[in-house]
């Protein structure tokens, strides 16, 4: 399934472990306005577990979640 | 004649107890290094002896604590 | 918005990660300016606590140096600082926790004829203070000031602490009105105190201090935090801004820094 939403702010964490990771998340986030979107690339196991449930308890919405060919995870996130 | 004191419930036994009294009666060793509170209002040291406790007064010792640093 | 390099971003992380503290609280404690009175007990562990959490510019106020009877609970300070100035030991750990923080070393003893130059500028005070006089000075400063502050004291077992945002909550005066009889009074030297309580209660002003600036939570304001470290029982007392208080109540007859008796003061 592919999406036709496209990301204002891209931001690959390939290889970045927790918390790392969602500490990247934040500070994309800090830069950016209310409704805007953010991709992100989460490698598969606790970052794509813990990633989107951190930014749901934040407010922000979890708009698609998919798995790529090579394991890693696409996430879009609308930021509240 | 009920009273509460640093949050604990306390019996007073005697009548009409004021506060350089209930000082005694709670050993404090100098009233000097403490700030009485009387249902949240400071009271003066030189009042505590025309200052009677009623059932339900709420008191409060303060201690002065002053180290920190040296 | 700060640019974190991504050093400041592994060290800051556990801060960011906390939602009310978040990549705005780090930027405001990078931003931020508080200052510690007092380099012993309860200065050492907020000093090394808030250079740690990135607090972009913190005083520190002491005249002293370091004696061997210091380094029980004061530890900022190491065996080979024996000798040294109190400030420049505490600045130098500081420092090596975080160079991103500036340290600005008073070696002066606080009196009135410098409290205001001192503390003026800065966000909020740390009171780690030995002494009634200067802890009475500190509160009456801040409140003429408008400078929040944190007031501690510790004595064996005890620690209390309660802080203060002044014209809003109460105020040291409020409760203690002036500072008790000399003769009364047992420091720390002659009374000893347990050194984990001093790093318990400086820990706390810290956390009040960060607290302050980031706006997390609640301030220990109108409240006197007391505790007993042989029974680790933790007390609040409610208090109120009096309207009896002779400095910040509405018919102050204090309205200017004075000196008590026994502060010795030297202005260099």
């Amino acid at each position: 399934m592919k999406t036709a939403i496209r990301a204002d702010v891209f931001q690959d964490l390939k290889g970045v472990g927790c918390p790392m990771n969602l500490v990247k998340t934040k500070v994309a986030f800090a830069k950016m306005e209310s409704g805007q979107i953010l991709g992100l690339i989460l490698d598969n196991g606790p970052p794509i577990n813990n990633v989107p449930r951190s930014v749901i308890r934040e407010g922000h919405e979890i708009l698609s979640q998919e798995q790529l060919a090579d394991g890693t995870w696409s996430v879009l996130i609308r930021k509240a | 004649m009920q009273i509460t004191v640093n949050g604990e419930t306390e019996e007073l036994q005697e009548p009409a107890v004021n506060l350089s009294r209930l000082l005694e009666l709670r050993r404090v060793e100098s009233p000097e290094m403490v700030a009485v509170q009387l249902n949240g209002e400071f009271v003066d040291m030189t009042n505590y002896p025309t200052t009677f406790l009623q059932a339900g007064d709420d008191v409060d010792f303060l201690y002065f604590m002053g180290g920190g640093s040296s | 918005m700060i640019d974190f390099t991504e050093e400041q971003l592994e060290r800051y992380s556990r801060h960011i990660l906390l939602d009310d503290v978040g990549v705005a609280g780090q930027e405001k404690l990078l931003q931020a300016k508080v200052i510690i009175v007092g380099a012993g007990g309860l200065g050492s562990p907020a000093a090394l606590y808030l250079a740690a959490a990135g607090v972009g510019t913190i005083g520190i106020v002491d005249s002293d140096v370091v004696e061997v009877s210091n380094l029980q609970r004061q530890i900022a300070h190491f065996s080979a600082d024996i000798g040294a100035a109190k400030v420049e030991s505490a600045a130098a750990k500081m420092q090596a926790i975080n160079p991103d923080v500036e340290v600005r070393t008073y070696r002066e003893y606080l009196c009135a004829a410098n409290i205001r130059k001192i503390l003026a500028g800065y966000d909020f005070v740390i009171d780690g203070t030995d002494n009634f006089p200067t802890k009475f000075l500190v509160n009456d400063a801040c409140v003429f000031l408008n400078i929040p502050f944190s007031h501690g004291g510790i004595l064996r077992f005890n620690g209390q602490t309660m802080t203060v945002v002044p014209g809003q909550t109460a105020c040291y005066r409020c409760s203690f009105r002036s500072p008790p009889p000399p003769d009364a009074v047992p420091s720390c030297a002659q009374a000893g105190v347990l050194g984990a309580v001093a790093g318990m209660l400086g820990t706390i002003q810290a956390a009040e201090a960060l607290k302050h600036i980031t706006g997390a939570g609640e301030l220990l304001t109108n409240t006197l935090l007391t505790f007993d470290a042989r029974t680790m029982a933790f007390r609040r007392i409610r208090l109120k801004k009096q309207e009896s208080c002779p400095l910040c109540g509405p018919h102050p007859v204090i309205t200017e820094l004075a000196d008590v008796e026994r502060t010795v003061c030297t202005v260099q």
